[in-house]
């Protein structure tokens, strides 16, 4: 690099301009702020309507893709609070379970089960994490880390709710294309109300915990009843998916505890960038289907989605949403330097 | 500088995405005119996976070389296609086995599936998803008799399902002969039961528990041990101190060989005698140190060993051998091979027979399948099951052999038979 | 029926103590907590295999030079991958696993999952204690296991280097400002740490057959016993061992052999929730709750 410049970043001056929607000036403006959420919406919608050309397979791998976005959502939502969580699959699992139970005993169709495990399964976990909410870092992600391996092990050993056969023949969807819509109306609601979420005073406290949590302590604020909801309000949209694939499989078992459901979202969260709930669905829609594409290689697709996340976690911490964010807001231009002298 | 290289990676990893994505777009369908295509879904990270895929890429090579198959006088070629579904790992979800499953069937289009999944809990669960297909399914490695059991209550949509390889129901018969034998013969009464936690073993033990305990066995106890565990010294401790005289292990999982090391470090006076993936092959013997000593393992089809009651179980080994050298013909697995060898060429039978490539005639075909193959005789039930037995000359067989002095001395069934079960030199 | 149970919760004990000294070791030096254990274990078994199958050296020599090639691979990990992330915990955490399942699922596409992978025995035979046979492998163990535990404790407590790199892990400031250098501590405790790792791998692995699997299960093991008896306390590490591992044995023989891991990974959950700072841990019981 020339050591007589430097690179000085600018923000567009389109971005200045229509950065407050109010005072959009032309159509231009307009554009430059709808396009990219419009293009990205008008994408999602239409695609079930590919389903001639593209198969089955890949309409799947577009469920597994927003299931696991929904996930990496809660992730988001979670780490916001600064509750660091290694085992998403503890949620995708809860929901799944309790989904399957209701339906397996009781007959129950998706259209029950699936709010009722939603806000049930959310509920669970939450009870189930209570006693553990007042630790931090490392240790809140060492035990959530543990807990699903410890649920499944149980389930196991006990034989309750089907052991490890699980619970089978269940109820389905009416067809992938209604299936499609659900899971984006679920994503499409999450990101909207997370997003809102955290701009308002609750969310606020939620973000302050995590920045310093005896200062909100201090304030008078129940952290520990905070941390509760907040992991109540995650876990929602998760065991929202656990329960949409029990039905979707029309099977539940062990494998809703995988360490798949924990390290899919996290590094979807990674790569795409954390703290903004678009990096996250911005991140599962990378990964899952790269590593569907790689899935000729076995087990080298777990590998490479190791080695991303060490790169994205050493190289760019900010995630590929950030990214794109300033390319797209800013342009970059060399500016000759002044002699460090005449400071 | 230093900043630049994240940016590369990430432009790097979202190019190679891009392109391949776009490569993924067009699965190549080009010679799909002249080719007839093989998928083989299941866990290749296996033995079992791994050496059925090898012996369906040499039947398919054999088949080629002699020129291939007339269908309506068009010669086509065979070919496969693989894919790994890693069911066999522990925490692999049975749906991301189904996924891989119907990434084969909809990016390849194959024309029947051979081998089929790994474990008998996502062959049930695979079998609505292949049935939207309508492709014939030839599996040999999954045992759960729910297979049939769906294939004799749903014959419509199932018909299109075979199995080559031996299921739960055989294997438990056969474990009974022998069992019953080593009872009789040396006086046994007390048998101890270690098993994994999976569906078609768990099945398996309760089957041959069922039948001891109705002939006179005391069952001193029942393990069952999760896919992956490696320590299994509680169990032969408590077979020890009970005073079992029989151990009957089923396992399927590499790790569980060593039970058997543990069994003579803590000198466990029973004899064992059941399905230890490890201990079936060749070269078990120097792996385990000759800690394997009367060791009576079960090889679930004939195939790996040549037997002197089916020619070409023979050749079988010989081909295999020579195609991918004497090191991978002795790992042979016991379970999962030969009948893989035989489903292409019974599958090329029916399809000659049928003279088209129609599933629905292909699988009329294959149920008036007479053929001979290197696990015998092949000929299907009712129900799409192969009919196993001890006569190799009238049904397909599987076989069982004793470790003795480095070897495997085959002891079952009668027919191929070179010596009986004995009880080792203590 | 008595003296097997304590025969071979002994050797349990000293199992699981061997799987988590590494880990417990760099905790309590560096702060990190190493996931890449796992990986490194299982590394080190497979250098061992590869050494003594494809190139041929004695068993005892192999042993060695993949304890020593895991122990460097520990420093690269420090000096490459954690230097960048440097007390960003969660991004330790996530790198180091990341780190350790590359590796475990390396050996896995490339095929390394047959039971062809055994490491040989040092020692051949077997002894009967009080009516329990018992091989020298295992009686090997529990000797290395208690050497080393011995070893470490008196190398953290009375040793210059040792003193200092505790003193890192206590306060790193203060520490600092004393002249020691934090990031050569950190890449000795790495370094110390996967060595470690790897000694626990060519002399347990022997035992059974080298497994991928295992080394998930390493990394859970190491959590659970460093967890229970303080994650960086050596007599805690040594409590903790044994707890776990008379626990396992014994619920094994009582309840079947499917609890073990029930055992362990309910030992974490419960003493995280109930005394995160484990049995014996003090320093960071201000740090870990709020």
């Amino acid at each position: 690099m020339n050591p007589g410049y430097r690179k000085e970043r600018i923000d567009r001056g389109i971005k200045v301009r229509s950065d407050d929607v109010f005072v959009l000036a032309s159509m231009r403006d307009l554009l430059y702020v709808v396009l990219p959420r419009a293009l990205v919406i008008i994408l999602l919608l239409i695609f079930p309507a590919f389903q001639d050309i593209l198969g089955s397979y890949w309409q799947n791998v577009m469920l597994s893709t927003m299931v696991i976005a929904l996930l990496a959502l809660s992730w988001d939502l979670l780490a916001g609070i600064g509750l660091v969580s290694l085992g998403q699959s503890l949620f995708f699992g809860m929901g799944g379970y309790l989904a399957g139970y209701l339906s397996f005993t009781f007959g129950w169709g998706p259209l029950y089960t699936l709010p009722v495990a939603t806000v049930g399964g959310a509920l669970l976990s939450t009870l189930t994490l209570y006693p553990i909410l007042r630790l931090r870092g490392i240790y809140f992600g060492m035990i959530t880390f543990a807990v699903p391996l410890l649920l499944s092990r149980v389930i196991e050993v006990t034989k309750i709710l089907g052991g490890t056969e699980g619970m089978s023949s269940l109820p389905s969807f009416p067809n992938t294309g209604f299936e499609l819509y659900l899971v984006m109306a679920v994503l499409f609601v999450t990101v909207y109300a997370y997003r809102m979420l955290v701009g308002t005073d609750y969310g606020l406290v939620f973000n302050a915990i995590r920045d310093n949590d005896r200062a909100v302590v201090a304030a008078g604020y129940d952290i520990q009843w905070y941390k509760a909801q907040g992991v109540f309000i995650a876990a929602l949209p998760a065991c929202f998916a656990g329960a949409f694939m029990t039905h979707h499989f029309q099977f539940v078992g062990m494998p809703a505890f995988a360490l798949d459901y924990s390290i899919l979202p996290l590094t979807s969260v990674v790569i795409g960038g954390v703290g903004t709930f678009f990096g996250a669905v911005l991140g599962s829609f990378v990964l899952v289907p790269l590593s569907e594409l790689l899935r000729e290689f076995g087990s080298l697709r777990v590998v490479v989605y190791s080695l991303m996340l060490l790169v994205f976690t050493i190289g760019l911490p900010e995630g590929i949403f950030r990214f794109v964010l300033r390319k797209y807001h800013q342009f970059e231009r060399l500016v000759p330097m002044e002699e460090a002298s005449n400071e | 500088m230093k900043k630049r290289i994240p940016v590369l990676v990430a432009l790097f990893l979202s190019l190679s995405l891009l392109v391949s994505l776009a490569g993924c777009g067009q699965p190549a369908q080009s010679t799909a005119q002249n080719k007839i295509v093989l998928g083989v879904p299941t866990a290749l990270g296996t033995v079992e996976g791994k050496d059925s895929l090898n012996s369906v890429n040499m039947a398919v090579d054999e088949i080629n070389a002699a020129g291939g198959v007339e269908v309506g006088g068009k010669k086509y070629q065979l070919s496969v296609v693989s894919i790994d579904t890693r069911e066999a790992e522990a925490g692999i979800p049975v749906n991301d086995a189904l996924t891989a499953v119907d990434k084969l069937i909809s990016q390849n289009k194959p024309n029947a599936i051979v081998v089929g999944a790994f474990r008998s809990e996502v062959l049930l669960a695979s079998m609505d998803l292949v049935a939207k297909y309508k492709i014939p399914y030839i599996t040999s490695i999954g045992m759960a008799p729910d297979y049939e059991k769906k294939i004799g209550e749903n014959y419509d949509k199932y018909k299109y399902f075979f199995r080559m390889g031996l299921n739960s129901t055989y294997l438990v018969d056969y474990l009974n002969k022998t069992t019953g034998y080593i009872g009789k013969n040396f006086n046994f009464n007390k048998v101890y039961f270690m098993y994994q936690d999976v569906a078609w073993a768990k099945g398996t033990a309760a089957g041959v528990a069922a039948w001891a305990k109705s002939n006179g066995w005391t069952i001193v106890g029942q393990d069952s041990y999760p896919t992956g565990a490696s320590d299994f010294s509680s169990s032969l401790a408590k077979a020890k101190a009970g005073g079992a005289q029989l151990i009957v292990p089923i396992f399927d999982m590499p790790q569980a060989g060593v039970l058997v090391k543990q069994a003579k470090s803590m000198q466990v006076p029973a004899l064992l005698e059941g399905f230890i993936s490890p201990v079936s092959a060749g070269n078990a013997w120097t792996t385990f140190n000759g800690e394997i000593d009367g060791f009576v393992n079960f090889v679930y089809e004939a195939g790996p060993i040549p037997l002197k009651n089916i020619p070409k179980s023979a050749a079988y080994n010989d081909a295999y051998a020579k195609k991918y050298g004497e090191d991978a013909r002795v790992k042979l697995a016991g379970h999962g091979p030969g009948p893989a060898y035989d489903s292409v060429y019974v599958l090329v039978d029916a399809i000659k027979r049928a003279n088209s490539l129609d599933s629905g005639n292909i699988v009329s075909a294959l149920e008036k399948t007479d053929y001979d193959g290197v696990i015998g005789h092949i000929k299907f039930s009712k129900n799409h099951q192969v009919i196993y037995g001890e006569n190799a000359k009238e049904t397909a067989s599987g076989l069982a052999f004793q470790w003795r002095a480095g070897k495997r001395v085959v002891v079952f069934p009668a027919d191929a038979a070179e010596s009986q079960i004995q009880l080792p030199q203590q | 029926m008595v003296a097997n149970l304590l025969i071979y919760g002994l050797v349990n004990s000293v199992v699981l103590m061997l799987t988590a000294l590494g880990f417990s070791l760099t905790f309590g030096l560096s702060g990190v907590a190493n996931f890449a254990h796992g990986g490194l274990y299982l590394l080190a078994g497979f250098l061992a295999w590869i050494f003594i199958n494809s190139f041929g050296l004695p068993a005892a020599l192999g042993m060695i030079l993949a304890v020593i090639v895991v122990g460097i691979l520990g420093a690269l990990i420090y000096r490459f991958i954690l230097m960048p992330v440097r007390g960003i915990v969660l991004s330790e955490v996530i790198s180091t696993f990341a780190v350790g399942v590359a590796i475990l699922e390396f050996f896995r596409w490339k095929g390394f999952v047959t039971y062809d992978f055994s490491l040989p025995v040092l020692v051949q035979g077997s002894v009967k204690i009080s009516g329990v046979s018992i091989d020298y492998q295992r009686l090997l163990i529990i000797a290395i296991g208690l050497a080393l535990a011995l070893l470490l404790w008196f190398f953290t407590h009375h040793t210059r280097i040792g003193l200092a790199l505790r003193g890192m892990s206590q306060d790193e400031y203060t520490a600092l400002s004393v002249g020691i250098e934090s990031d050569w501590a950190g890449m000795l405790s790495l370094a110390l740490g996967a060595g470690l790792a790897g000694v626990a791998a060519v002399v347990i692995l022997p035992l059974g057959i080298i497994s991928i699997n295992m080394g998930y299960d390493v990394l859970l093991i190491a959590l659970a016993v460093t967890v229970l008896g303080g994650l960086e306390s050596t007599t805690g590490l040594v409590v903790g061992s044994f707890f776990v591992g008379y626990a396992m044995v014994i619920t094994s023989t009582y309840l079947g052999p499917q609890w073990g891991e029930v055992v362990y990974l309910g030992a974490i959950v419960l003493v995280l929730a109930v005394k995160p700072s484990g049995l014996f841990g003090k320093s960071k019981e201000l740090e870990e709750r709020v």
